[in-house]
């Protein structure tokens, strides 16, 4: 397995080269540029930012020479905050998305599956109703109809908890977005969680082990869990990566300085090393993610072996 | 905002002529006498976008540069009111044409004790234009000083730069050609001191918490990108016995319906702007609370000038007659901005607005003049225009409205293309555009702001017209010494050039925003909606 899992990590270098590259390309060809603002910036000014940028350059050595700083661990300096260097601002976003994201990963998972369990045992039954109705409600609403109604009832409404802001980690401000972001994801393992279980407990085996008269209890945590929870286990890595890289709903909405809001004004501030810089993470986050997704199959499954 | 470079003043100059005089007394809070203050002197309030830099030479938003006036002090600032007043100056002379004299007070210091003198001044100056620097704004505000432009371009050195330090106290400033208005100019943030001795010890870092150094009434305590700044109060500053607030957080919400809900909470005590459309039900909510003063600032179309179809000032003329400015300011925005008939908005320094003779006639007589001006050029009903703006809603819903008079008034089709805001402000410096969505907002309050727009060659130019006879008579009024033969020939000069039709002016700009009734020293009727925190106060509540 240690083999397998070399070789995966090994893998993850052309794959970040390969869309590193392609992003590139892409950012160089899209209209508009990073010194592009309402005042007209002066040939000679212009002439002065490309320089001290790079941008004077042909695109393939831009190119080399973007190649080569990665390599050295330095992601470059921002266009669009001049006094911040790419490393610090992921240095600092990248612990509070992980904060938010990850925290709501971890409660929608045991949510999820929790509830994902209740629905499938009590099948068709008012419980699952209630249930799927509650888990279906994050997945119809969006988190833009979500945040406000959250925002309301616990800011506005009851003032119990702050409307947004960010105060070095203290846990009144981490609340609502993380509830946000769990209600977004726990309907969907939910759901994911109850088809799988109910397709399980239909299995031969698990007839076998009724008939031999295991408790429905012992059933289902020791012998249909494991192989319920593989499609829930497909569908963790990438919720996982867009709970943290991509919320960019919750973080607007609640005013987070995580990641999410720094890919966006990136990209509208054409701020190709930011925006490189993020590509490289969210490629790296991805590809340890999905190793570990397939590592958790192996255990999950013995008949997968790497 | 890049007016043409002055000629320079040939003949000699009647010299002495005193500068703006200002020299009011100490320019802080001014606290109504009996007012009870609260002794929690803190406020919230959102700055509507993370700033690019905290460093002077770098700023080039309006967001930013609130924050650095707060920070740093320059030769001259702006009170509440939007009025010059004295900053690390006390005084100052226009001793020719072309030649400034500041006195610096003896009391200014940086906020690690050291005094503030003439050389920082310099050191700061030439390190803004300096090519090296590469700050985007440069040449922005380099064209107002002798040799300005050359260092920003590489061809002088920037000790040619004309800025020279007579003694500590005392500051010589030439400018290019004769600028009347310099006070103005030399309150902008870019203008500041900077620290010499830490941006040569600490390099980019200079700016973090902890290692900044600040001339400003009030210094950098926390920084927490795209969430907030914290600055506290200077004890160092010169004036800080009258400087009320203690601690200050600006916000970057950019979202406005993020910015209300805050506010709505009392996360924030004063709101950035109001989402689009917001405003009439905001302001029968909170009738006390909400503010709408007049800004200086023009919302028009860029007619691009060398369009094929646009060329002929005719066709121009028609398009521009036929929007109701009336409705679009009642019922369209509905927001409180007032309708424009020329360039030059109500408030703007230095010139008089003007209006064009048709904004009085009724639509019937408009609609009736501007088929007539069609039909001679050969435009016939159904004939098409492109309209490009920027992808908001408010953009969206003005567009609607203007490709609605066009159609049901001229007959015309307009094909509408919304883009990213950074590609079309590329297409519209490059004219590849026929009709776009333009805008612009003076960062201090002269009319040579709103000339750029106009002017031949200017950058600021989007619409690519020229009429030569108004860019002379702008030189000439620049080069008047009294401000009422100036105001004239800049009133004429902008008369003149819209005759030409170069571009639709539509609306002044109004800064509508919720502000809790506890704080103190704000005014609606500052034009260039620049303050500086130590104009606030907290009222007792």
């Amino acid at each position: 397995m240690w083999a397998y899992v070399v070789r995966r990590l090994l893998v993850t270098i052309p794959t970040v080269l390969a869309v590193v590259t392609i992003c590139y390309l892409l950012l160089h060809f899209t209209p508009g540029g990073p010194f592009d603002s309402e005042r007209k910036v002066s040939d000679a000014v212009l002439a002065n930012l490309q320089a001290k940028y790079h941008l004077d350059l042909p695109l393939w050595k831009q190119y080399l020479y973007y190649l080569d700083s990665l390599l050295h661990g330095d992601l470059g300096a921002s266009f669009r905050y001049a006094d911040w260097s790419v490393n610090d601002l992921v240095a600092r976003a990248l612990p509070v998305s992980l904060a938010i994201g990850g925290t709501a990963m971890v409660i929608a998972v045991i949510l999820g599956v929790a509830m994902g369990i209740v629905a499938a045992l009590r099948q068709n039954s008012a419980v699952d109703y209630l249930v799927m109705l509650f888990g279906n409600v994050g997945s119809v609403l969006p988190s833009f109809v979500l945040g406000p109604v959250l925002v309301l009832a616990f800011a506005i409404t009851l003032p119990w908890l702050p409307s947004g802001g960010w105060d070095d980690f203290a846990p009144r401000y981490m609340i609502l977005p993380i509830a946000l972001l769990t209600l977004i994801n726990v309907s969907t393992i939910g759901r994911i969680m109850r088809g799988s279980l109910i397709e399980v407990l239909s299995s031969n085996f698990i007839r076998t082990a009724r008939a031999k008269g295991l408790p429905m209890r012992i059933v289902v945590m020791r012998h249909a869990l494991r192989p319920a929870l593989l499609p829930v286990v497909s569908v963790i890595g990438p919720l996982a990566i867009s709970s943290i890289t991509s919320a960019i709903v919750t973080e607007s909405w609640f005013s987070i300085p995580g990641l999410g809001k720094l890919i966006v004004n990136g990209a509208s501030d054409r701020d190709y090393t930011l925006v490189l810089g993020l590509v490289v993470l969210v490629t790296v986050l991805a590809v340890f993610l999905n190793l570990v997704v397939d590592l958790m199959y192996a255990w999950l499954d013995p008949k997968i072996r790497y | 905002m890049s007016p043409r470079r002055q000629p320079p003043l040939a003949r000699a100059f009647l010299a002495l002529a005193l500068a703006a005089g200002a020299f009011a007394t100490a320019s802080a809070a001014i606290v109504p006498p009996g007012t009870q203050l609260s002794p929690r002197q803190e406020m919230v309030r959102n700055n509507g976008a993370e700033p690019e830099s905290l460093d002077p030479a770098y700023i080039e938003s309006v967001n930013g540069a609130e924050i650095e006036r707060d920070l740093f002090e320059g030769l001259t600032s702006t009170n509440h009111h939007g009025d010059v007043v004295p900053g690390v100056a006390e005084s100052w002379k226009q001793t020719d044409a072309t030649t400034w004299v500041f006195k610096l007070r003896k009391t200014a210091l940086w906020s690690n004790g050291e005094p503030v003198t003439a050389d920082d001044f310099v050191y700061a100056w030439r390190r803004f234009l300096d090519p090296k620097t590469a700050s985007k704004i440069a040449s922005t505000y380099g064209i107002y000083l002798a040799n300005g432009l050359d260092v920003v371009n590489g061809k002088k050195p920037v000790t040619e730069l004309g800025v020279r330090a007579i003694d500590k106290e005392t500051l010589e400033v030439k400018t290019a050609g004769p600028v009347s208005f310099l006070p103005q100019v030399v309150s902008v943030a870019q203008y500041s001191p900077q620290p010499k001795a830490t941006i040569a010890k600490l390099g980019k870092e200079w700016t973090k918490p902890g290692n900044m150094v600040s001339n400003g009434a009030f210094v950098l305590k926390d920084w927490s990108v795209n969430s907030k700044v914290v600055i506290e109060k200077n004890p160092k500053y010169w004036d800080a016995a009258n400087v009320q607030l203690t601690r200050v957080t600006f916000l970057c919400v950019e979202d406005n319906n993020a910015d209300l809900k805050l506010y709505q909470s009392g996360e924030e005590d004063f709101m950035q702007q109001l989402a689009p459309g917001a405003y009439t039900a905001l302001k029968a909510q909170y009738p006390a609370e909400m503010h709408n003063g007049p800004l200086l600032g023009i919302r028009y179309y860029s007619l691009n000038n060398l369009d094929p179809l646009l060329k002929d000032i005719r066709v121009r003329k028609a398009l521009s007659m036929v929007i109701d400015r009336d409705i679009l300011a009642s019922k369209v925005t509905a927001d409180g901005q007032a309708p424009l008939y020329g360039l030059a908005v109500k408030g703007l320094a230095g010139i008089s607005q003007t209006r064009y003779d048709w904004a009085d006639w009724p639509m019937d007589k408009r609609v009736a003049e501007a088929r007539k001006l069609l039909a001679d050029v050969g435009v016939k009903p159904g004939t098409h225009l492109k309209f490009t703006y920027n992808n908001s809603d408010y953009h969206k819903k003005m567009a609607i409205f203007a490709a609605s008079e066009w159609k049901t008034k001229l007959g015309l089709e307009t094909d509408m293309d919304s883009l990213e805001f950074k590609v079309l402000i590329r297409k519209r410096h490059d004219g590849d555009y026929q009709i776009g969505r333009n805008g612009w907002i003076a960062t201090f309050n002269d009319a040579t702001i709103f000339l750029a727009l106009v002017q031949c060659n200017s950058e600021s130019n989007d619409d690519k017209n020229c009429n030569a006879k108004a860019d002379e008579l702008i030189v000439q009024g620049n080069q008047q010494t009294d401000p009422a033969k100036r105001e004239a020939l800049l009133t004429q000069a902008a008369k003149l050039v819209m005759d030409d039709y170069p571009m639709i002016p539509l609306l002044q700009y109004s800064v509508p925003r919720l502000i809790k009734p506890w704080i103190g020293g704000y005014d609606d009727s500052n034009g260039t909606d620049r303050y500086r925190s130590k104009d606030f106060y907290i009222l007792k509540h």
